[in-house]
């Protein structure tokens, strides 16, 4: 549970695989938005889901995991 | 109550349309007429997962119906609209119902062209609608043969689901290779090795000239000379705008929030002569905006992406504008990148294998 997703609000445009994947971590407003946190593997698997690639990963220390 | 936003057609661009009123704070009524009998659903996972496992229909809905009854959304299901009567600012449905509207959306989306060749026959099949996909699905499911027309995304999808399902494919294309109008010659003849590579027949430069068969198809003339066998044929030769219930003006000029030349009525998605899965959900929304007097949101550059072989193909930007192309990357192992440029400026990107790169061609794109 150390990774943080940050959604580009440009880019999304709201698929919703995100929230299919990990519906604790993302919830579609008129777009994607952050509304939890979940393990990491789920979160990496949402984001490389994206069909926009919408969705950063980020580690405990800042480092761009994904894209 | 008043008579509201009427909203004409049950995709995407209708979903995102009432579900934006709603977040936006609108309090009006809302209809959405689907000619349809389902709810919004979402159609790319037509042409891949849902022609290999019937299963995944459950994951088609964009919401559930309950989300519909919890807005205050109504639904007017397997009704297509007959009429629009811009005077009298009505829309009449084909059961005879004519719902007034204070705001209208149009949706209506496109539907397949078909070949007049094939128009008498019962195993040529199109893929627009979950009914559709079922249909082909259940084609597939007896094996024999296959023969594609039209080597476009859908096409190429199709080919992909049928012989991974073990059908014997053929893609009829009438460029002499699949997107070749889009994407070159170069960069359309790796997708025809991609196909063949699978064990798809790919037959470029041939168009279908005649069919034979009692019923149905059993065999196709192509304008090489050549005959094909066929137990199933698929159509996907491009769509149009389904506009004739609009009469003789059809849609006209649409702006950017969807407003036509009728105050108060907007269009959306396919219906615009959009085409792409995010142009529909960016235009259902600017709509929504639109309709309550707000500004449009900026938004990236829309793209449209494919899933063939379990590879992830992703596009952004106007191709066709190019003058030179870079591929980066290799080809033969599904993994590049092609920057079309115009001038040494780059105007589109293909990915290949390559979704992570998608953030950083956009921002070519836009620099």
């Amino acid at each position: 549970m150390s990774y943080t997703a940050t959604i580009d609000s440009g880019a999304c445009a709201a698929h919703g695989d995100c929230e299919v994947i990990a519906p604790d971590v993302f919830a579609i407003e008129d777009i994607a938005v952050v509304v939890g946190t979940g393990p990491d593997e789920l979160m990496l698997k949402a984001a490389r889901a994206c069909p926009s690639v919408a969705i950063a990963i980020t580690d405990e220390r800042g480092r761009r995991v994904y894209p | 109550m008043g008579d509201g936003i009427v909203i004409v057609g049950g995709g995407l661009a209708a979903q995102r349309c009432a579900q934006t009123l709603r977040r936006l704070g609108y309090e009006g009524r809302v209809r959405i007429v689907c000619a349809e009998p389902d709810a919004p659903y979402d159609r790319p996972p037509l042409s891949k997962a849902v022609l290999a496992d019937a299963d995944a229909e459950a994951d088609l809905p964009y919401r559930p119906p309950h989300w519909y009854v919890e807005q205050g959304i109504e639904l007017l299901l397997g009704v297509p609209a007959a009429r629009l009567d811009g005077v009298r600012r009505t829309v009449a449905l084909k059961d005879g119902r004519e719902l007034a509207f204070e705001q209208l959306l149009i949706a209506t989306g496109s539907r397949p062209r078909h070949l007049p060749v094939l128009a008498r026959f019962a195993n040529v099949h199109a893929l627009r609608t979950v009914a559709d996909a079922r249909a082909l699905r259940a084609a597939l499911a007896q094996g024999g043969r296959v023969v594609v027309v039209g080597a476009g995304f859908i096409g190429q999808e199709v080919a992909a689901a049928a012989v991974r399902a073990g059908v014997h494919t053929t893609v009829v294309e009438a460029a002499d290779a699949p997107l070749a109008a889009l994407l070159g010659h170069a960069v359309g003849s790796w997708f025809t090795e991609l196909h063949r590579g699978e064990g798809v027949e790919m037959v470029l430069g041939a168009t279908v000239v005649a069919a034979h068969g009692a019923g149905s198809v059993e065999r196709v003339t192509l304008s090489d000379g050549r005959t094909l066998r066929c137990d199933h044929i698929v159509v996907g030769v491009g769509v149009d705008p389904d506009v004739d219930w609009l009469g003789d003006g059809g849609l006209g000029p649409v702006g950017a929030g969807g407003q036509t030349r009728m105050a108060g009525v907007f269009a959306a998605g396919d219906v615009t002569g959009g085409g792409h899965w995010e142009s529909a959900a960016r235009q259902g929304a600017a709509a929504a905006r639109a309709m309550l007097g707000l500004e449009p949101v900026k938004a990236a550059p829309d793209g449209f992406w494919s899933d063939l072989y379990d590879t992830r193909v992703q596009y952004v930007g106007h191709a066709p504008t190019a003058d030179a192309t870079t591929i980066d990357g290799d080809p033969s192992a599904r993994d590049f990148r092609v920057t079309f440029t115009r001038g040494g400026r780059a105007v589109g990107v293909l990915l290949v294998g390559r979704p992570h790169e998608l953030p950083n061609a956009r921002a070519l794109l836009a620099a």
